[in-house]
Formats: C-alpha cells, structure tokens, sequence
C-alpha cells in the first residue's frame, strides 16, 4: 500500500468511528429520554389515568382521562381544518404556482408562520377566537393548531410532489391527461408515501404542543361539554401537573408524558402500516 | 415485405398525417427550431436524426404540445394533423391522438394493468371492456405474454426492456393515430432493442410513427423517410434510402458517414 492510500484508509477510518460515535451518542440520548419516561411514568398508569376525571394531591384514584378526550379532539378538529388546507396550498405551490409572485409570497409567509414561537400563535388565536366569542374552547385551541399545522403540511406537500419526476408529469400528459387530473391521478398518488408521513409528523408535532393551548382551550377540571367548551389537554395538563408543588402530581405528569407519547407512536405505526399495505409503491 | 405494394413510396394510401409549416421555436429568448418544413405519411416509419442539441426531441415535443407546458415557450408557424391546426384543438384531444413513449421508460407507480388502463380510463373509453383493452394493448406491444400472470404487480417490478414496451403499450392503449417515440431504445439492451424494432413494423400498419434515434443503423432499418436536423434546422428530409445512399446536403453526408465533428 503506498502512503496516499495508507493516509485515505486512516482517514476513512477515522470519519467512519467520529460519524458512528455521534449516531450512537444521538440514539443513546433518545433512550434515555424514553427510558426517564417509562421509568417515572410507569408507575402511575393504571386503568383509573384512563378512565377518571383529576382528583386533588394526596388522593387517590384520579386520572387524566379528560385530558386524553380533550387532546384528541383538539387535534383532530385542528387537523380536518389544517391538513386539507395545508395540502391544497402545497399542491398550488407545486404544481400551479411556480415562479409567480403569489406563490413566493406564500411560500415564504408560510415559512416564516413555521418560525413563529408558537406562544404568539396562541395569543393570536386569542386574539381572534377566544375574544369576540368571549370565552376559552377547545375550538380556539383547534384554530391556533391548525395555524401551525397548515405551513408545515404546505411545505412538505410542496417538497413530495416536486420530487415526482417531470417524465412521470409528462407521461399522464402526453396520454390526454388534463393538468389537475394528472395531479390527482398520477403526481399526487406517486407522492402519497411522503405527503402523508409529512401529515403524521405535523399531526405528531402539534399533538405535543402546550403554549398555543394555555390561553385558547385553556383547561378544565370536568369533561368538556363540547367543541365550544374549555377542555383540558395532555400537554397543558402536564404543564399543570409539572409546575405544582405536589410529588404525586409530578408522578402523573410522567405518566401523562408517557401517554401524549404513546398515542403519537400509535398514529405514526397506524399510517405507516396502511401506508405499505397499498402494494404498487415504487421503490425509494 | 418485398411485395410491390408495401414499398414506401408515396402512394395515395400514405397521405400525409401530420405536417409542420414554417415552425419556429422559443426557449425563452433561444431559438431551437428554424423555419422547420416536414410531413409524415400514414402507416409509414419516420425517423429523426442528428447530432445531440440539434432540436430533434424539441422538434418531437411539439408534435403532441407537451413542450408548452414549459414556461417561456413560444411557437411559430403551423403544426397540422389531417389538416387541422392542432393549436386550435383541444389540447387532451391532440395529446390523446399523439402519442409519446420517451427516451427512458417511465411507468406510473401503479400495477402493471392501471398503467395500461390509465389512457383509457381518463379518455372515457372504458365501457365494461378493460381487460380487453389491456390484453390487446399488451399484445399490440409484444409483452402480453410475459407479463399475462402478472397484471396486478408494479410495473416497476419489470425489467428496462419490459417497461418500454408498457409504455408503448400504455400509449396504444389510447388508439392514437400518431405515435411519437424519443430515442425509445437508447437505454436498451440489443435484444430488447431488436424486439421494439420489430414492434414498429406492425405498428405501423395502424399508426404514423415519428422516431427520434441516435442510431444510424436503427433508422435504416424502420424508417421509411428520415430526416436529418443540424442546429435547430431542418437540412434533409426524404427517404430513407436516399438519406443514406445518395443525400442531397453535403451536412447530411458527413453526419451519416460519421465525419461530423
Ligand atoms: N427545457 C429547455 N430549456 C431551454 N433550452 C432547452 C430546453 N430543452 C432543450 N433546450 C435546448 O434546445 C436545443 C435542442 O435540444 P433538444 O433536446 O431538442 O436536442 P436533441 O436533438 O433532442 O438532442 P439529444 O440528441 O441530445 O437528445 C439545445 O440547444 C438545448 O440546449
Ligand atoms: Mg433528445
């Protein structure tokens, strides 16, 4: 071996254990988060978390169960607003928009809504929910969700479908395809496996965030009476439950983390089974 | 092949399908294509050549209107099919009737029986008959046979060769009265290349072929008619033994003898 090729190997080598050492150390982190989680967690979850209403500190017996109602119906209002819209901009912005001033424009309000501190995004959710209808919904919390939903769907329908080679475009065009049905009959589907796990990453990141809740679904201690009552939400009431002075509550707030997270995982392996489960996908 | 009355000579039986009149061509502010003068004769073979960037696909790609769906394009001059400005058509209508296979194979992400459905079905030409437009269309494309157990599989599951052929099959499918092929073999193995050669003579039978090819050999042997472009111009265009054995252009000559620089 000549010296050239000695030093190549070394530093081949080298790169490879730095780059192998830090996937491991990132892996390592992620673990032990997971694990702090379980492991605190574990321990409050029983069948009454699931199914009871809060109780006090010190008693026993209570769970979060409005809490999980809650969440999900906030999400899930939030993403029937957020996700058809978010993708229909995406899709204008892909396949209609190129290279006018209205899509710039767009694109980059939508990036820079992706940077807002999503505080702001509560306050402006009050601002224009919560205070001409003067009071707290879940509702409102929706509306503030769906306004982080909507960039982030946006922007990565708009990344899937311009990865969908022009000749596949050109290939439903040259067949008498018109352009929307090329869109919806061949770019669309051809990108479906990216534009949904964009959807469920959006859905995922939302589902965890508590300070567009705080001031828009604010809480409440009983079930929520409906999509215009105030509700309880599993990351405001971790926040609750976290910042209270009371050891068993901390111990809840773990087991309500652990909760938020297992729902998330269950939505990610849900669409991904369905996802493989549509056989003509290509590879890659 | 060698009876009296398939020769290609231009007997009333092969009128003109398609003819260009005085087609200039924009990209932007560059001119692709000057003052381009051509027909191509029903159930006959054309074939294109020329070196690479001389304007063959750009000439191809307006034949079925695709190219303006670039931005910044702009046409000049008149493309006719059975005399008919094909600007003043309905572009799906032109698009159907023209076909296109392109220089790679490019197969929907779908089963091999939606690809070949997929025309017909966005044309409104499904009445209750699809699997028959599939198995004629696959036989039309010689692979009925090697993919008849496996309709339902991704098309991507099929080798270069096969996907080429889905793609000639997916635009007969469609029974288009011209069809446009750009360089469809330069991906192609030999073999492969042999059996799409052999493709077009039956096609022919129902269609106008338009062949882009780099292959000098190719065009001698399915063309009918070949023409030859250098730098957006058309130079020389008539039979295609003619173009090979005696042309006309001194450009022409020293391309198909290869000493073009
Ligand atoms: N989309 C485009 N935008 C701008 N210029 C283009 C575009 N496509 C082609 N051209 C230019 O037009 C000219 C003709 O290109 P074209 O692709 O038609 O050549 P061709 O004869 O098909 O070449 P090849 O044999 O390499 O395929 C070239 O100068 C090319 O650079
Ligand atoms: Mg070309």
């Amino acid at each position: 071996m000549t010296f050239r090729n000695k030093r190549r190997t070394a530093v081949n080598n080298v790169m490879l254990s730095l780059t192998g050492v830090f996937a491991f150390l990132t892996v390592t982190i992620l673990i032990l988060i997971l694990g702090y989680l379980v492991y605190n967690g574990v321990t409050s979850l029983n069948v009454a978390f699931f199914t009871k209403l809060p109780v006090g500190p010190g008693q026993a017996g209570g769970g979060i169960a409005n809490a999980i109602i809650g969440s999900v119906l906030v999400v899930a209002v939030a993403s029937l607003f957020g996700l058809p819209i978010g993708f229909l901009s995406g899709v204008y912005l892909a396949e209609f928009g190129a290279g006018t001033k209205f899509a710039y424009v767009v694109r980059y309000t939508a990036d820079l809504l992706n940077g807002v501190p999503s505080i702001v995004i509560g306050i402006f959710a009050w601002t224009v929910v919560v205070k001409p209808m003067h009071h707290y919904s879940a509702f409102a919390g929706s509306i503030a969700l769906s306004l982080m939903l909507i960039p982030i769907t946006a922007r990565s329908t708009e990344q899937f479908l311009l990865e969908v080679p022009r000749a596949m475009r050109e290939g439903a065009l040259a067949l008498g395809a018109s352009k929307w049905k090329a869109i919806a009959t061949v770019i669309v589907p051809a990108a479906r496996k990216g534009i949904l796990t964009g959807m469920i990453l959006g859905v995922a990141r939302i589902s965890g965030e508590s300070a567009p809740l705080l001031f828009t679904a604010l809480g409440n201690q009983y079930w929520c009476r409906g999509l215009m009552d105030q509700t309880s939400t599993l990351p405001v009431m971790i926040y609750k439950l976290a910042t209270s002075p009371y050891d068993d509550w901390h111990q809840q707030a773990w087991a309500a983390g652990l909760i938020l997270l297992g729902l998330v995982l269950i939505a990610n392996i849900t669409a991904r089974v369905v996802l493989t489960r549509g056989a003509s996908v290509p590879k890659g | 092949m060698a009876s009296p009355t398939s020769t290609p000579e231009a007997t009333p039986a092969h009128r003109a399908k398609m003819r260009a009149e005085n087609v200039n061509f924009f990209y932007g502010s560059f001119q692709a294509l000057h003052n381009i003068n051509i027909e191509f004769r029903e159930n006959q073979v054309t074939a294109l050549i020329g070196p690479s960037g001389c304007g063959k696909s750009t000439f191809l790609r307006n034949l079925n209107r695709i190219n303006e769906t670039l931005r910044g394009t702009r046409l000049e001059g008149q493309i006719l099919l059975d005399g008919e400005d094909i600007m003043q058509e309905d572009v799906t209508t032109i698009r159907r009737r023209v076909g296109m296979v392109f220089q790679r194979p490019n197969p929907f992400p779908k089963s091999i029986f939606e690809n070949i459905i997929y025309g017909p079905k966005i044309n409104g030409m499904v009445k209750g008959n699809a699997s028959e437009i599939v198995e004629s269309s696959l036989r039309r494309a010689a692979l009925w046979d090697e993919v008849k157990d496996k309709l339902h599989e991704s098309a991507y599951a099929l080798s270069g060769g096969q996907q080429q052929r889905l793609c000639i099959a997916r635009g007969l499918a469609v029974n288009p009265d011209v069809l446009l092929l750009d360089e469809p073999c330069s991906a192609l193995d030999p073999i492969a290349t042999a059996k799409i050669e052999d493709l077009l003579f039956t096609l022919k039978e129902q269609c106008t072929i338009v062949i882009v090819t780099h292959s000098m050999q190719q065009a001698a042997r399915v063309a009918d008619q070949t023409g030859f472009f250098l730098l957006g111009k058309l130079i020389e265009f008539d039979k295609t033994d003619i173009i090979f054995k005696n042309p006309a252009k001194r450009e022409t000559e020293d391309y198909i003898t290869g000493r073009f620089g």
